[in-house]
């Protein structure tokens, strides 16, 4: 297991330094992590990386006057010294009395959750084992180059543990354990006129026997790259847009913007003055769930050290809160909920991303965005598309060089269908989504 | 796949605090005999090649919202990344911890790279001195938070003052010293101070119901010095409230395949998407660049002569030594449309048996270096903008922009177009805003029809992302005509 008592100690003390320089309320966070990363080409093993790493992190108030510092210099004096002058730079800024730490009795950790976010089995492995890994993979790349005019191909694993603690001065003290198992590979195919089409996947869990397997990972890697050969635009115009589940997290940050306590108190937001009423087609929900078993973004506390608990954003259409932290929640004199999101979920629908497309004349999966923004003062949005034009659920195209773009109300009041393959991996527990009638430009 | 971002720019270059000059890191107990030692351990299985990083980085920024200076950040970064070299291959550790114990640990891990060969000694270190392209007057050490404080205030009253519809101000200041020490088998012993600061405001505007915001940040590698006079803090302001008040009347551009022209300056975003990440020789050598078997072909027009610099006096991009020790230099990428040269660093010079030129570049101890882009722009060409403007019947004027992303093997890159015009029968007619453009580089490269006589460099605080490591760059262009792209607009 990870250790995690001598991170307590440093952020403690921490704690007390700031305390007695004369800050009246710190919040320290101490973590410390090991990571491996292995990339193999070309039978051999390309880059090892062996990164051990520790940090101290500290807010502070002083005299309602809020600053926040982070070092990676952990010897003693030096972290006093830091601490010392961090309290004096302090004093010199101006007042802001909303910076005051939530009270005591409303921070704490979850109760009756079980994580399991930790592996003991990352401890254990060995060089040996790590090597097998990335070669076994590259292995299973190459032996599937039948497939296509193979370029090039790198095969990466890697895997890392950390210990991270906060300590409040108002009495509250949280720990995250967490363990980290990933693999993927890049593809580089040879296209008849020349281009070099490509794709990666990847895939990273809390425990190993989560992951879907090296051939999984090598066939995908392999269909998603061949998927990109002949990529061009098609026509301008109005289409439905099928967005695969990996790539649904890009779009729901269109709308998770402008929830933003920040964008909300900075006149920055599109959604302000909506709460409770439609933003979405009313069969939409959009859910944020911190307590899904070894999820990528579950937690027991947030950034304030409120504990956390499932809660609806999007139900029926409806905005049901924004992501309010303590601080804007006071700025705004509201509530806070919570300040950013964990494991977002869309419920899935009874039909298959196949069975959807099969019904439908014709379609634009989106596989993957390029380049894009969008503006949360107003909503606008504009992206870079790759993907396949799908004629009855019949890939007839592969599609790039096309951009959608719109408006965050007008493209969520066109979310048709939620598909039924919920992706597992990641912080967005989504399936893929069906909108009706998107702008795509291209030829 | 690589990106860069500028509309709220991460403080990349995190600087230290005391004095420059040779000898920094003895303050941390690093002398000669213990440089030698750790390069002595990083060569122990045989390794080809190796570097020790040392680095102590300090940062700061101060941030006035909501009317009053009341947030304030500190950071600083200590440690040394050690990297093994066999062939392509590498072998990488960091430690944050410098004591001699904690130096040999990373080196022997980063050694496992190699297979147990022949243990070589390290030669003698020698420092080496490259030109200061960078001499700070008022470094930001020696800097109050107050004189910082009293920047940022002045900056939002200027930006008030300016225009009634201005609703909001945020104004930052970030500013930082890096030093960097980097030590050699072969003897070299290189250490450069690094300063950066970059300004940034952004305002909000309300016309009726309309509502926009924008920013503008002026970023480089200088002390407080750049706040010398206002000019600097009063072209920020100004070009803050001009371009947020600018979105209130603009619309979307159309959808659809059109001539683009790129006004000067910021524009460059289009070498560094289009063509510069395709130069870098790391992509080359694994055979994933199109630009990849080109060299001496030609590329673009005549017209078309693009550089990577990382020697301009005091630009964000650019840097005294590389992250490897070597000297940075002027590249000519593509000289009068023939592709002349690429990106490298050490590893990719070797593999193609060329020097290597100085763009080996890492965020932090914690990364080893890649080849990198500096400042990257396209060379004068003969034509005045309001010829190329009126040359296009129909199409779109782009003049500020805010990322761009490029997939490296098909070529196909994006960049967000923040304000334009459209351009009907060779006029500039109504501002537009708000649009992802997006084409394929080598097309792009050679529909680059016409080149005008304004180059200007960007003074933006641009960061390039590359395999997860951000590093400060600039680039610049001339008004360019583009004959065609993919402009994401919905009108």
């Amino acid at each position: 297991m990870m250790r995690h008592d001598d991170l307590l100690d440093i952020a403690r003390r921490a704690v007390a330094q700031a305390r007695a320089a004369g800050a009246q309320e710190a919040v320290a966070s101490a973590s410390r992590g090991v990571a491996v990363e292995l990339s193999q080409r070309e039978g051999l093993l390309e880059q090892a990386t062996e990164s051990r790493s520790s940090s101290l992190g500290i807010r502070l108030l002083v005299d309602d006057r809020y600053s926040s510092h982070g070092t990676s210099d952990l010897r003693l004096d030096a972290v006093e010294v830091f601490i010392q002058r961090a309290v004096a730079a302090t004093r010199l800024l101006e007042p802001d009395p909303d910076r005051a730490l939530p009270a005591a009795e409303a921070c704490g950790v979850a109760e009756g959750v079980d994580l399991d976010s930790y592996s003991e089995d990352q401890e254990g492995l060995s060089t040996g084992q790590r090597r097998q890994q990335v070669a076994d993979l590259e292995a299973a790349l190459m032996a599937r180059s039948d497939r296509g005019a193979l370029r090039s191909t790198t095969a990466y694993t890697g895997d890392s543990r950390s210990a991270a603690v906060v300590v409040y001065s108002n009495g509250f003290e949280g720990i995250n354990r967490a363990t980290s198992f990933g693999y993927g590979a890049t593809i580089t195919l040879e296209d008849a006129d020349g281009k070099l089409p490509e794709a990666s996947t990847g895939y990273s869990a809390s425990h190993d026997p989560d992951l879907p397997g090296l051939a999984f990972v090598a066939d995908e890697a392999w269909e998603r790259a061949l998927r990109r050969i002949g990529g061009g635009p098609v026509p301008s115009g109005r289409y439905p847009m099928l967005l695969e589940n990996r790539a649904v997290g890009k779009v729901l940050g269109i709308l998770l913007g402008p929830m933003g306590g920040s964008a909300l108190h900075y006149g920055r937001s599109c959604l302000d003055g909506k709460l409770g009423q439609r933003v979405a087609a009313r069969g939409f929900d959009l859910l944020d769930e911190p307590h899904i078993v070894r999820g990528a973004g579950s937690r027991l506390f947030d950034g304030d050290g409120f504990p956390t608990r499932p809660r609806a954003l999007v139900r029926g259409g409806e905005l049901q809160c924004f992501l309010m932290n303590q601080y804007y929640a006071r700025k705004l004199g509201r509530d806070p909920t919570t300040g950013s999101t964990s494991n977002l979920v869309i419920p899935p629908g009874a039909r298959s991303p196949q069975a959807i497309a099969a019904d439908l004349p014709r379609a634009i999966r989106v596989e993957s965005f390029l380049g894009g923004n969008a503006n949360s003062t107003t909503g606008d949005f504009s992206f870079g598309i790759r993907g396949t034009l799908l004629e009855h659920g019949q890939a007839t195209r592969s599609v790039s060089e096309m951009n959608i773009a719109g408006n965050l109300f007008e493209l969520y009041e066109r979310f048709a269908e939620a598909a039924d393959d919920v992706r597992r991996y990641g912080t967005s527990r989504v399936p893929s989504v069906l909108f009706d009638d998107i702008q795509f430009s291209g030829m | 796949m690589q990106s860069i971002i500028t509309d709220i720019p991460p403080l990349v270059d995190r600087g230290a605090a005391q004095q420059p000059g040779c000898g920094y890191f003895e303050r941390f107990d690093i002398h000669a005999g213990v440089l030698r030692k750790v390069l002595a351990a990083a060569l122990s299985r045989g390794g080809q090649d190796a570097d020790l990083f040392f680095e102590h980085a300090t940062s700061t920024m101060v941030a006035l919202t909501d009317g009053a200076v009341n947030r304030a950040s500190t950071g600083v970064e200590l440690g040394m990344g050690v990297r093994v070299v066999v062939g392509d291959q590498v072998g990488y550790a960091y430690t944050e911890d410098l004591s001699i114990e904690a130096l040999l640990s990373a080196a022997r891990t980063a050694a496992e790279i190699a297979s147990g060969g022949q243990a070589r000694q390290p030669a003698d270190l020698t420092p080496r001195h490259y030109a200061d392209l960078y001499p700070s007057q008022r470094r930001w050490d020696a800097v109050g938070i107050q004189e910082r404080a009293a920047l940022v205030r002045a900056w939002e009253a200027q930006a008030f003052a300016q225009d009634p519809r201005i609703q909001k101000v945020q104004a930052y200041l970030m500013d930082g010293e890096r030093v960097i020490l980097v030590a050699r088998p072969d003897g070299r012993l290189v250490q450069d101070h690094q300063p950066m600061t970059l300004g940034w405001v952004s305002c909000t505007a309300e016309q009726g119901d309309r509502k926009e915001s924008a920013g503008y940040n002026i970023a480089a590698r200088r002390g407080m010095e750049q706040y010398d006079g206002a000019v600097v803090g009063d072209r920020l302001v100004e070009q803050a409230v001009e371009r947020t008040l600018f979105l209130l009347d603009a619309g979307s551009p159309p959808a659809g395949e059109m001539p683009v022209v790129l006004a000067p300056g910021a524009s460059g975003i289009l070498l560094h998407e289009a063509v510069g990440h395709g130069l870098e020789a790391d992509f080359c050598r694994k055979g994933v660049s199109i630009y990849g078997g080109r060299l001496n072909q030609r590329v673009a027009s005549e017209q078309v002569t693009i550089v990577d610099d990382g020697t301009m006096p005091g630009a964000r991009g650019s840097i005294n030594t590389d992250d490897e020790g070597n000297a940075p230099q002027r590249t000519v990428l593509v000289d009068k449309g023939k592709l002349c040269g690429f990106i490298h660093d050490e590893i990719s010079a070797r593999h193609f048996g060329v020097d290597p030129t100085g763009s080996g570049r890492r965020e932090s101890f914690r990364q080893p270096p890649l080849p990198r882009m500096r400042v990257t722009f396209m060379e004068n060409g003969p034509h005045p903008a309001e010829e190329i403007i009126a040359s296009v019947k129909k199409g779109i004027y782009c003049e500020t922009f805010a990322n761009g992303q490029v997939q490296i093997g098909a070529g196909d890159f994006a960049f967000y177009m923040r304000h334009g015009w459209l351009i009907e029968d060779g006029k500039l007619t109504r501002p537009i805003k708000d649009a992802n453009i997006i084409g394929n580089g080598p097309q792009a490269l050679e529909s680059v029809t016409m080149v005008g006589n304004d180059l200007k460099l960007d003074e933006g605080g641009w960061t390039c992302g590359k395999d997860g490591q951000g590093v400060p760059v600039g680039q610049g262009l001339p008004t360019a005509l583009v004959s065609s792209l993919v402009v994401g607009g919905v009108g």
